[in-house]
């Protein structure tokens, strides 16, 4: 049988265009809603995961800078995070710059304290060594050496060092523990990232006064 | 049925279905552009950062070892130092090391050194043959990064519009933010150059800047350098003692000086404007866990390990009763290196057994620190003096390895003429008078105290870990003069009975004193002695 074509037949009649319209809305609404629900859960995943790349940033700069530390301490609340640290590079500015040495390293110099060797990086004697400060700065950890300010990480609201000082070994370690609160999540269980890091350096007597927490 | 197809409608599914496809191609390319970041960063850029700073101090380590083989007793192992190593002058570089499963990489170059009177440092051993060298250690330690050369890295904070690795001694480089931001600031990773000797050159100091590819691309290294001191007998304490102190007497003193500064001056240690007071005071006590009977005034600190300090009111310096303390049993170097010279008499002979009350010695040859003339007698009852050989500076080892009834080794005199230094080595006891051991090196007025010095072999013990026989040290009262001499005796109870001018050191079991003495540390015995071994007194990091 062969049906013959008129211009009458061609559209679509009411009904058919309604229930048409209720399969393409209800197909692009499951659409949408899927690809929103997709894109929330990439969002969330993908959150997640940088922000526990900062957590590890962070404590792994806190590491670094305990490992070659002479000292550390931490803030009472243990929001804020000091250490000394030798001026082992010359900087513009320093005594004993000369413009062709600057950006190399300083050589040592030797003192004895309370029957110790003290190997010191220091412009001159008098001078104090480089000071480090870890510190929260809204949503974002700050890193000031010197008074130069770097933000290290952001998003990770929860900066919770600890300090431990351990006379009988004569030496000083640091156990940092850092969480965040995930998105869509209340609880911030299960985001702890612990660290502990020791100092190199025998633990030198802590500086005073204390430099200012934040910058 | 059939329908007439219109040529209008075919094209419109194969459009649909491409632009379907690129949608969610793009989907997903962005989804694992961002995996293969995350991926990266917490597989390999972070543990690849970890493992170079293991290879780096696993570089330190080997190094530190091979430092070590010159306190060994075994002339094997000692003649095996720096083997594989090349060396330049008195720097030694050690060959790339490659281990572990990551296939890390070492390298570490061993620097001698010293540091002058003022504490300066200076390159190059020391000029002075009796004190110790210092050593610098700068490790490099690679990882290997797996993936190609455009292995990502997570800047999420780059986005900041800043020049990111500022010039070279440039202002910005102070502020390390003008060098990135992000996981690229704290783990920096060689691509196609070495970042570091392209930017600081090979030693960090700006010199030889060149692009030279990394030794594995892409790869992380990180840097170190580590001073290492020698451990030496006489650091920084006039008297250390393992059990009690008692002493001095009730107006005797123990101050210091420098002799690297010239001779001891008794009124540096009242005089706050002179510029050497501060040498004056390291007149120091230290001992274990006894009691420490303070007679006189210490000009100087007391330390103690959990000990007791009686009359702490005559320390000018401060007491600490929690500092470690550890004083092992001393054995006889391994002397395979000295140049031995067997009993006999005549010219540069000592006989078996020194009885003469004129006995005279001129070495054959003059030797070193590290060869001296080495002789072995049994006794010392007679009067020993020793000659330098024709103007030189002359290196004499003696070792006493008996005893008489009384279970005396040392009972005679001893005399150190201009030129000469001494080493004693005693397996018994020492009784003589404090005018009968005279140190004329380099004058009878201005003697060093290293040019004399005493060791007391530790006697063996038993299967119980206890000591076979005693070890005493009785420096009986003589006239009154000057004793420049140092005793490194950890098994010895040392007696002072006497009240000379003291110079020098006692490092003993248990010390007692009852004399008034002026008792002298000289500060330059700080690098001095035996070398018992190496500690690393510090550790930085190479950041850049």
């Amino acid at each position: 049988m062969r049906l013959g074509s008129s211009l009458a037949a061609r559209a679509f009649t009411l009904v058919e265009m309604l229930i048409a319209m209720a399969i393409g809305v209800a197909i692009i609404a499951a659409t949408l809603t899927t690809s929103v629900a997709l894109q929330k859960s990439f969002y969330s995943v993908d959150n997640y995961f940088g922000t526990h790349i900062q957590q590890i940033r962070i404590v792994d700069y806190l590491a670094r800078d305990v490992r070659r530390g002479l000292s550390v301490v931490s803030s009472a609340d243990k929001h804020t995070v000091t250490v000394n640290l030798p001026r082992y590079i010359i900087q513009a500015g320093d005594a004993d710059a000369t413009g062709s040495n600057i950006g190399t390293p300083r050589a040592p110099s030797l003192a004895v304290v309370n029957r110790d060797y003290n190997i010191n990086y220091l412009p001159t004697s008098a001078s104090s060594s480089s000071v480090v400060v870890y510190s929260i700065s809204g949503s974002s950890i700050l890193r000031t050496e010197d008074n130069v300010v770097t933000m290290i990480a952001s998003s990770t609201d929860s900066l919770l060092p600890e300090t431990v000082d351990v006379e009988l070994a004569n030496t000083e370690y640091t156990t940092t523990a850092i969480t965040f609160q995930p998105l869509s999540v209340a609880d911030r269980n299960g985001t702890v990232v612990y660290s502990t890091a020791y100092l190199r350096n025998r633990r030198r007597a802590i500086p005073t006064p204390s430099p200012s927490a934040t910058p | 049925m059939q329908t007439r197809k219109t040529s209008q409608e075919s094209g419109n599914v194969l459009i649909c279905a491409l632009i379907a496809i690129l949608i969610v191609s793009l989907i997903g390319a962005n989804v694992l552009s961002n995996s293969t970041t995350r991926l990266n960063v917490s597989s390999n850029h972070v543990r690849a950062w970890k493992e170079a700073l293991e290879a780096a101090e696993g570089g330190g380590e080997m190094a530190f070892a091979e430092l070590r083989k010159q306190t060994s007793t075994d002339a094997a192992v000692r003649a095996s130092q720096w083997s594989g190593w090349t060396t330049s002058g008195t720097t030694h570089t050690s060959p790339q090391t490659t281990f572990g499963a990551s296939n890390l990489i070492a390298q570490t170059a061993v620097e001698t050194l010293y540091f002058d009177a003022s504490g300066v440092f200076h390159a190059g051993a020391n000029p002075d043959p009796a004190q110790n060298n210092w050593y610098r250690l700068r490790s490099k330690g690679t990882a290997p990064l797996p993936n190609l050369k455009r292995t990502g890295m997570d800047d999420a904070l780059v986005q900041d519009g800043q020049t990111h690795f500022a010039a070279f001694g440039s202002t910005q480089m102070k502020d390390i933010v003008a060098r990135s931001k992000g996981d690229s600031l704290l783990r920096k990773i060689d691509f196609q150059y070495d970042h570091f000797v392209s930017t600081y050159g090979p030693n960090g100091d700006g010199v030889n800047k060149t692009l030279v590819a990394p030794v594995a691309a892409p790869s992380i290294s990180r840097r170190i350098e580590q001073i290492v001191t020698p451990v030496t007998p006489f650091f920084d304490a006039a008297i250390k003692a393992n059990g009690i102190f008692y002493g001095l007497g009730s107006a005797a003193y123990i101050d210091s000086y420098d002799s690297r500064n010239g001779p001891y001056d008794p009124t540096v240690k009242t005089n706050p404007s002179s510029p050497y007071y501060k040498d004056s005071r390291h007149g120091s006590v230290e001992i274990n866990s006894g009691t420490a009977t303070i007679k006189g005034t210490i000009y100087g600190d007391v330390a103690t390990n959990g000990g007791t300090v009686i009359n702490s009111q005559y320390v000018t310096g401060t007491v600490d009763n929690n500092v470690p303390f550890t004083l092992e049993d001393y054995h006889m170097p391994d002397t395979s290196g000295w140049s031995y010279q067997a009993p006999g008499s005549g010219a540069g002979k000592l006989p078996s057994s020194v009885t003469s009350s004129s006995q005279t010695l001129t070495p054959p040859a003059a030797g070193t620190s590290a060869a001296p003339n080495y002789y072995v007698i049994s006794t010392l009852s007679g009067k020993l003096t020793v000659n330098q050989v024709a103007g030189e500076e002359t290196y004499v080892a003696i070792r006493v390895n008996s005893s008489n009834v009384n279970g005396d080794g040392i009972i005679g005199g001893i005399t150190v003429n201009p030129g000469v230094h001494l080493r004693i080595y005693f397996d018994y006891n020492i009784s003589t008078k404090n005018s009968d051991l005279a140190n004329n090196n380099p004058t009878s007025t201005n003697p060093l105290a290293s040019n004399l010095q005493f060791y007391g072999i530790s006697p063996p013990r038993d299967a119980n870990g206890n000591p076979v026989r005693t070890q005493t040290i009785n420096l009986n009262s003589g006239n009154p003069g000057t004793l420049a001499a140092t005793f490194y005796a950890p098994s010895a109870a040392v007696n002072e009975n006497g009240n000379p001018d003291f110079i020098g050191t006692v490092v003993c079991k248990t010390f007692y004193a009852n004399g008034n003495i002026a008792w002298h540390y000289d500060r330059a015995l700080n690098s001095k002695g035996e070398l018992l071994d190496f500690r690393i007194a510090s550790y930085v990091e190479d950041t850049r």
